[in-house]
């Protein structure tokens, strides 16, 4: 249908040392133009300090940033070009709505008529035109992180860098302004990277996730890839949630772990492994023939409304099983036995120690 | 009624004789103003505003409050101009040495006055600008530097660092982050530690003391060697006017921004 979009920004060999110590070793990454990449982690992962080397806030300690072919590492943060939206919001408390949101055009010269009327549609953009002339201290939050999103995208910028925008927002708040934010992103065709440490966040706004562990890069790829097909345990772990099971491959090339054999898609040599499978891919009772089928005892239900979980004993381990609540389903007990099936493609393998 | 009150009778007696003991000199500066006598004395046996006028007919002691207030206004002003920058340097940058050099330029806050006072005394002798504007204007100094340096730097180091972050990405180069955004949230330090400036060299006296002398000299001083000569209310009415001039500087600070958020944060 179309042709590859092209590169926009691209990182080379990025590194970040403090004396000895390789915070961030060396990263490289690719991101499209109109694309929007989520940097997902753990605190401490590097995903901050690599947003914030984009924006020229922090200096990497080798490595090149280009941005449309163009070299920006040793590019002031004032001339990059960038519209950052900060975890703070970051508003200039002593200037209203408006001023806050033309600061950056008033920085490129633009007479101030002109700033005023482009603030004015920024702001219905994200619906706050009718707060211009209010201080930043008394709008809410969620209000407050609108005005910074139009702030950012007044000027225009290459790209729109995000620094965990939702993390002060209560939940509610959370997913409205995830869709707007996505919506926004797209209308305007911008490239986008957002930081964040929410896989929710990360899997529903973004078009490719780079997954992120002590300054190196776990896995790059769509929210389906790293969520269906994790390259590394830790990425399963991280993005979703997941039983882990001790296993073991014996010479003959066959899995096992606690006193089943199991069947997987993917081969591994023989030894110790971790095996991962999701709580909700398991069927508890299910007629349909499964690769895996074993036996358990329920030790414990949590019903959470809209999900119930299962804990289920199966030989020395224990098993989460997660089921979408239904009217029809005959009341499990505790200690009843149950089989739970599911297939090779849902049991994934890692070399065993790799975290 | 009583349930919100929680505090017991002899606590609420204790903190009221507290305040007693701490306010009643300045309480009791205003009716002894107010004396017809020749000689301090409470309660005075008659009423009479006689030492006001004597007061502002004291050419001697117009021209120590003149001298005072341009002086403190003077001291003020430079000591925001120099601490300001000053503040940000110690705060937003790091570099070899910047912890020990806080300590050094906020140092005279810790020294007795006296030994100050002395140095001050020694240095200035030989540059000649003993009982001189700018001679007592550069004293003032060491001392208010120090207050304002510490009032701006904490003022400083609470203020959110993304919002000077936000203006560099916005395309703001550093002055004019600094003029834009970091002075103007930076406004309600400044009153606190222009006020405070203000009070410190407007009451300085131990310093000044050495480094005044006919030619010029502060009301404090004046006041000092007034009562060492003779002991009449006339020291009342200049104090009680002090004390009136202390609290309209404390209410601009507190209309301007109140007391809490200038002083407290």
């Amino acid at each position: 249908m179309t042709s590859a979009p092209e590169e926009h920004l691209r990182l080379e060999g990025i590194g970040v040392s403090f004396g000895a110590v390789n915070v961030i070793p060396a990263l490289d990454l690719s991101v499209r133009k109109g694309e929007m990449v989520a940097f997902l982690g753990p605190s401490g992962c590097g995903k901050t300090t690599t947003l914030r080397i984009i924006a020229g806030l922090n200096k990497p300690s080798r490595g090149r940033i280009m941005v449309g072919g163009r070299d920006i590492t040793r590019l002031p943060i004032h001339d990059r070009d960038m519209g950052m939206v900060f975890q703070s919001y970051a508003l200039f408390p002593h200037m209203n709505v408006t001023r806050n949101v033309a600061f950056g055009l008033q920085m490129r010269n633009i007479p101030s008529r002109d700033a005023e009327s482009r603030a004015a549609q920024a702001l219905d953009m994200v619906q706050l035109g009718h707060l211009a002339h209010r201080k930043p201290k008394e709008l809410s939050g969620g209000q407050q992180q609108r005005v910074a999103l139009a702030r950012a995208l007044v000027i225009e910028p290459s790209i729109l860098l995000l620094d965990e925008p939702l993390s002060n927002l209560d939940a509610k708040l959370r997913d409205e302004m995830r869709v707007q934010i996505r919506a926004l992103q797209q209308q305007s065709g911008i490239t986008a990277v957002f930081v964040t440490h929410d896989q929710v966040e990360a899997l529903s706004m973004c078009d490719r996730v780079v997954v992120m562990r002590g300054g190196r890069v776990e896995q790059f790829g769509t929210p389906t890839e790293v969520y269906e097909r994790p390259a590394t345990a830790f990425v399963a772990n991280f993005v979703g949630r997941t039983n882990r099971l001790k296993g073991a491959i014996t010479a003959e090339g066959t899995l096992t772990a606690a006193g089943h054999q199991l069947r997987s898609a993917t081969t591994l040599p023989p030894g110790a492994v971790e095996i991962l499978v999701r709580p909700h891919r398991i069927r508890i009772d299910d007629a349909a023939e499964t690769a895996n089928r074993v036996k358990g005892a329920v030790s414990g239900i949590t019903f959470i409304g809209d999900l119930v979980q299962y804990a289920v004993r199966v030989g020395d381990a224990e098993v989460v099983v997660e089921e979408a609540t239904r009217r029809d389903r005959s009341a499990l007990a505790v200690g009843d036995t149950v089989t739970l099936g599911w297939s090779a493609e849902d049991t994934l393998v890692y070399p065993a120690g790799e975290q | 009624m009583m349930e919100i009150h929680k505090t017991s009778w002899p606590m609420r007696i204790l903190v009221f004789l507290l305040f007693v003991y701490l306010l009643a000199p300045v309480i009791l500066v205003f009716p002894l103003s107010f004396s017809g006598d020749q000689v301090l004395r409470f309660p005075p046996s008659f009423w009479s505003t006689r030492w006001y006028s004597a007061l502002f007919a004291n050419s001697q002691m117009l021209q120590a409050f003149w001298t005072s207030l341009s002086l403190a206004a003077i001291v003020t002003a430079l000591s925001i101009v120099i601490a300001v920058p000053a503040a940000w340097v110690m705060t937003r940058l790091t570099f070899a040495g910047r912890d020990l050099l806080f300590n050094l330029f906020t140092a005279p806050l810790l020294l007795p006055t006296i030994v100050l006072g002395l140095a001050i005394l020694i240095v200035f002798a030989s540059f000649g600008l003993l009982a001189t504007m700018h001679g007592l204007v550069f004293a003032h100094l060491v001392v208010t530097l120090p207050y304002a340096l510490r009032v701006l730097a904490v003022s400083l180091s609470t203020q959110d660092r993304a919002c000077e972050e936000a203006a560099r990405t916005l395309g703001a180069k550093p002055l004019t982050v600094f003029f834009r955004v970091t002075v103007p949230m930076l406004t309600p330090g400044i009153v606190a530690a222009a006020a405070l400036c203000f009070l410190v060299s407007f009451d300085e006296v131990v310093i000044t003391l050495f480094l005044t002398g006919p030619r010029i000299s502060t009301l404090p001083v004046e006041l000092y060697n007034y009562v060492y000569n003779q002991a009449d209310p006339l020291v009342a009415a200049a104090s009680a006017l002090l004390i009136l001039l202390t609290l309209a500087v404390i209410m601009i600070v507190e209309r301007a921004m109140g007391l809490g958020k200038a002083f407290v944060k």
